[in-house]
Parts: C-alpha cells; structure tokens; sequence
C-alpha cells in the first residue's frame, strides 16, 4: 500500500552547504501493518514521517500511497491528500485551544467538503469513549483524553495510514498503555499504521520494526506475524 | 459549502478571543464612526446653508442688482442708499436679451411703524407688483397689491409675519390702518413665514408697499434700491451678470478705471461657491476620518500579524489536517474582513447616536445622510481586506512541520 522508492531529502543548511536527512531510503509496508520506526534523534524518523504524512516532498524517489505517486505533487494536492487519507497522532496532542472536543473532531470534516456530520463526530468520540465530554474545551481535558479526542479526529476521515509521532511520550504509563490499547484496537480493525517511537514497550505492539540511522535504514524486520492479543481489557 | 463553515468557524473563533477581537475592531470603531458624524454633519450642514439661503434668495433665476459701489456696503436708510440705480436702469435692464423681466424695489430701514400704542421699526421695501413672483414669496391671508394699487399710489401694505406678531399679537391685522412714518396704510395682505436667512437673521420682519406709493408719498426718491431681472435662462447668468453690468457702466458714463457704482449678485454663482466652500471643508474631514480609519487598518494588521505569529501551532495542526494553503488564507482574511466589518457597523451605529448628540449641538436639523454610513461599512469591509492581506499571507507561509514542532 505504501512504497517508498530511493527516497532522499536533503536540507540546504542555514551556514551554507547541505544535509542529507535521508539518503536512498526503499521499503514497503502493507495494508494492515502496525510498523514501529525507531532510531536515535537525527536519524531521520521525523523527516521520513513528515514525508509520509504528506506535510513534507521528498527531494527525490518516488512515494506510492494507495497507488497514488504523491512525490510531486502541489501544496494544495498534498492538503487534499493529507486531509482523505492521512491521520496524524503527536505527542502533543496538539487539540485547538479554546474549542471543544467535538469541534476538534470535526475539523478534518471542514476541509474535506466542509459538510460537517456531528453524528459521526460524536460516535467517533464514543469509539474513545469520550461522548460524555463532547462539549468540554480541549484545555478541560487531561493528557490521555486528549490523545483519545486526537485519535477520533485522526480517523474521522477514515484514512488509510495512521501516523503517530510518540504518541505516548507526553502521558504517564497507564494512560500511555491505554492509548497504544486504542491503537491496538485500530490495527486488528485493519487499519495500517506507522509509530515513531524510543520506547521498547511501545514498539513491542508493532508488527513489524524499522530501525534508521544517519538517513538510511539499519534494518527493517517483522516482529510478530500475528497480532498480539490485546494486553488490556476488550473495548467495545 | 466549504467557505460557510469557514465562515461559521471565524466566527466562533472572533467569539472565543473576545478581547482580541474587540481591540482589533477598536481603531474601525472610532474611524467608522468619526466619518459617519463627519460626513454627514459636512452634509446637513451644506443642505442647511442651501435651505437659508434659497429663503434669502427665493429663485435662482435670478440676479440682483443693488446700489452703491464696491465694498461700501452698510445698511441703507432713509438716506445712505446712493440715489444712482435709476428707474430708466431698470427699464433698460429689462429690454437687455435674455432678461425676462425685471422687478424694482426701494427699502428703508429704522422708520417708525405704530399701531395704536404698538410701535415696530422693520425693514420698508416699495416693489413693483411682480415682487412676489419672482421672490417665489407665498401670501398667508389677503392679498398682494395689483399694478392698479401701484399706479394710484394706493396706501396699502403686505407685513411679514414678524411685524404681525409685534402690533397686531392678537388681531386679524386685514383691513386695519397702520401708520408708517405717520402716513396711514391699510394692510390688505400677510406674507408667509420664510424663517432665517444665511446669517441667521429673520426675514420676516419686513413691511412691502407698492414701488410708486413708495417713491412719491413715502420717500421722496426717483432712484431704487435693488433691481432683480429674472433671466430667460439660468444657467446664462454669468453672461446676463456681465451684459448688466456693461449697460449700468454705459449709462452711468463709468470709464476703467473708474468703479462700479452697483453691485450685482449672482445667486447661482454665489450658490456655487457656498456650496463648493462647504464641500472643501467636507472633504477635508472626510480626509481626517479616512486617516483614522487606516490607522483602524493598520491597528487590524499589527494584531492579526502577532496573532499569526501566536496561532502557529494552530496553523500547522489545521495544516497536518488537510488545510490547503489557500484555505489558511481564506481563514485569516475571513477573519480580518469580519473584524473590520463588525467594526464598521459598531461605528455606524456609535456615528448614529453621535449625529443626534451634533445636531443637538449645533443647532442643525438632524439631517440622516444614508450614503455616508452605507459608504462607511463598505469601506470597512474594503478596510479589512486590504489589511488582512499581509497576516494572511503570512499565516499562509508559517511552515506545518515547524510549527508542529516547537
């Protein structure tokens, strides 16, 4: 489903002259795949999932989301890309100040055609189990609830690839564990997705790991041909 | 589709940043409103001074011709008036091309008016029966006198409503004999009210007699005061003013560089200029108003720049969610635009209650000029645009990954 051919990404540095923040990089990843990218600060990751996410354009290679070659394509392409087929996790949460979860949800609506279907913002919220605070400000949330409200938001265009970017690294261990249960939950659902992360108990969800360093992959392995059962009680 | 949820979404954004919104609207505010009061006090006012001095004048196909040179002006008594506007002047006037007729007139001022106990001194004009006519006055009760009282020198009299109010307060002046310089008139007529001229003055205070009753029973004079030749055309006034003017110079044997002996006055280029003169003080505030209002503008540009620069994240999230940058452009100036337009229609509203409070002040009739505070929200919506320009651009330009980032 995605194929990532030769991808490089050089940087023109402020002092002059350049940085290659990836060299030649080719894999594949599959529908239904739970990758988890790993590897030390200037590996690469970030420069990779911005490209993947679409926010970013190679500076050569191809990149084949859903049979679309997407490396060339325009700001405003992109944005529809992005907005169809992409949903984006961070470590942040980055919900909108002074609006509430239900209307963060809704946001990608706006910018597909800008119909906005509360219903399926609100049963979105419910697969989060987060309808009972809908109407609350994303500054009433705590961290764990916001990173379930960004997870609604992220799938409620129903995108083909999840990216989360450390979506644990922001939240204690138990809500930490819960939110990776959430995307547990997405992967045995089918849905593929694509995890940055430093935490060994984070990657261990993933199917398969891909290790970056210095801009080109170290290794890329399937760790678990099945998924894993889920570590935390059944959700609805 | 698209673009009213926008909308809907820039309004709930301008709700939820109350503060900033209103100091955003602020400088819109008090230039919306300052052009509004401005432009339209300029306006009330032309139209006021227009009112006064149409009363003064009564037709504008006029021109008037007085006695007495140059600057020396003054008010004519019995004896000040130079005995040198001739009636054979206003004969020849008269037969001049484009001149259709002419009226005469002979004044006198300070002369004792009783009846009975009451006494009044008004302004004493003798006129010629056409008077009436080509002043565009209007009778209250009786009638004007006839050329028929002017050829007998009938002792008959037309007051102004002034002059009623002084010495008959409460009687029916009609049929009653007043004394004017002791000689005694009948009033057969009562002119209608024509309120304040220019200067404020009343024109109501005024008793007409015919011109000839005038000249031989009550003044003693062979010469007039004022001529008034209504012309054919009026828009010929300037060259009926200068044929006039060639003709007095003619007959009174003036050489340059000898002066007039006459003023004449062109109501219709006097009119010109008055209004011109108020339409440059008009402009000129209309001026400051528009200054204030860009100063609104720029107020709306240096906030939303900062905003843009504080609203980063947001940008890169609403980015990462499938935002275009056109779409971030179209948020920002929405934004901007609904500002300035809220703006506008507060300082219309504020401009509004501030005209009555002017007109109040001023003594003007509060006078509702629509196209200056139509004009106004326009202009605020144009305000809006050309300085949301600028902070849309730039939200535009903010880079996703790195606003994401930080």
């Amino acid at each position: 489903m995605i194929q990532i051919e030769n991808i490089t990404k050089t940087y023109a540095r402020s002092g002059g002259g350049t940085v290659e923040a990836l060299k030649s990089v080719t894999f594949d990843i599959s529908e239904g795949e739970f990758v988890a990218v790993r590897g030390a600060s200037g590996s690469g990751k970030s420069t990779l999932l911005n490209i993947l996410g679409c926010l970013d354009r190679p500076s050569s290679g191809s990149y084949r989301l859903n049979s679309e070659d997407v490396a060339r394509y325009s700001d405003k392409q992109l944005s529809r890309v992005r907005n169809a087929k992409v949903g984006f996790i961070f470590q942040a949460f980055n919900l909108l100040p002074r609006t509430t979860a239900l209307e963060n949800v809704e946001i990608p609506m706006v910018y597909a055609d800008g119909h906005v279907d509360r219903q399926r913002a609100i049963a979105a919220l419910e697969r989060v189990g987060l309808a009972s605070r809908a109407r609350h400000y994303a500054s009433e949330l705590s961290g764990g609830e916001q990173q379930r409200v960004a997870i609604a938001r992220a799938l409620i265009n129903s995108p083909v690839l999840v990216l989360a970017d450390e979506p644990t690294g922001n939240l204690d261990f138990k809500t930490g564990q819960e939110v990776m249960a959430l995307l547990q939950e997405l992967h045995y659902d089918g849905r593929t997705i694509l995890l940055v992360t430093h935490d060994d108990a984070v990657a261990a969800y993933a199917s398969r790991e891909l290790r970056l360093q210095d801009g080109t992959i170290l290794s890329n392995k399937v760790v678990s041909i099945a998924p894993l059962r889920p570590l935390i009680g059944d959700r609805p | 589709m698209k673009q009213i949820t926008l909308v809907r979404q820039a309004a709930v954004c301008l709700m939820r940043y109350r503060l900033r919104t209103i100091l955003m609207m602020l400088g819109v505010v008090v230039g919306i409103a300052s052009l509004a009061i401005l432009t339209s006090i300029g306006e009330a006012t032309k139209r006021e001074t227009m009112r006064r001095f149409k009363n003064m004048i009564g037709t504008f196909d006029t021109i008037m011709v007085r006695a007495g040179g140059g600057r020396s002006r003054g008010m004519p008594t019995l004896v000040n008036v130079p005995p040198t506007l001739r009636f054979e002047d206003a004969k020849a006037i008269a037969e001049l091309p484009g001149v259709q007729t002419v009226a005469e007139m002979q004044s006198a001022f300070d002369i004792d008016i009783r009846y009975r106990n009451r006494a009044a001194s008004p302004a004493v004009f003798g006129v010629s029966p056409n008077w009436l006519t080509l002043r565009s006055d209007e009778m209250a009760d009786g009638e004007f006198f006839t050329g028929g009282h002017d050829t007998a020198l009938a002792r008959v009299a037309v007051i102004g409503t002034d002059v009623r109010s002084t010495l008959f307060p409460d009687e029916d002046p009609l049929g009653k004999t007043i004394r004017i310089a002791e000689v005694p008139f009948q009033v057969i007529g009562i002119l209608k009210s024509r309120g304040a001229g220019p200067a404020g003055g009343s024109l109501d205070d005024v008793i007409l007699i015919p011109l000839n009753t005038a000249s031989r029973r009550l003044f003693n004079r062979d010469y007039l005061t004022m001529v008034i030749a209504q012309l054919k055309d009026p828009a010929q006034s300037d060259a009926a003013t200068n044929r006039v003017s060639e003709l007095l110079r003619e007959r009174h044997h003036i050489q340059p560089p000898g002066l007039d002996d006459f003023v004449i006055t062109n109501p219709a280029a006097t009119m010109a200029r008055v209004t011109q003169a108020s339409s440059t003080l008009a402009r000129i505030l209309t001026g400051v108003a528009i200054m204030a209002l860009l100063i609104g503008g720029i107020v709306i540009m240096s906030l939303m720049s900062i905003a843009v620069s504080e609203r980063r994240r947001e940008i890169g999230v609403r980015r990462s969610l499938g935002a275009s940058r056109g779409d971030v452009v179209f948020q920002f100036l929405l934004e901007a635009v609904s500002v300035a337009f809220l703006g506008g229609l507060a300082g219309v509203l504020i401009g509004l209650g501030g005209m009555q409070i002017a007109a109040r002040v001023e003594k003007l009739p509060p006078v509702l000029v629509w196209p200056p505070f139509a004009l106004a929200v326009l202009l605020s919506v144009v305000i809006g645009i050309v300085f949301g320009i600028y902070p849309a651009w730039k939200a535009s330009r903010v880079d996703p990954i790195q606003a994401l980032r930080s």
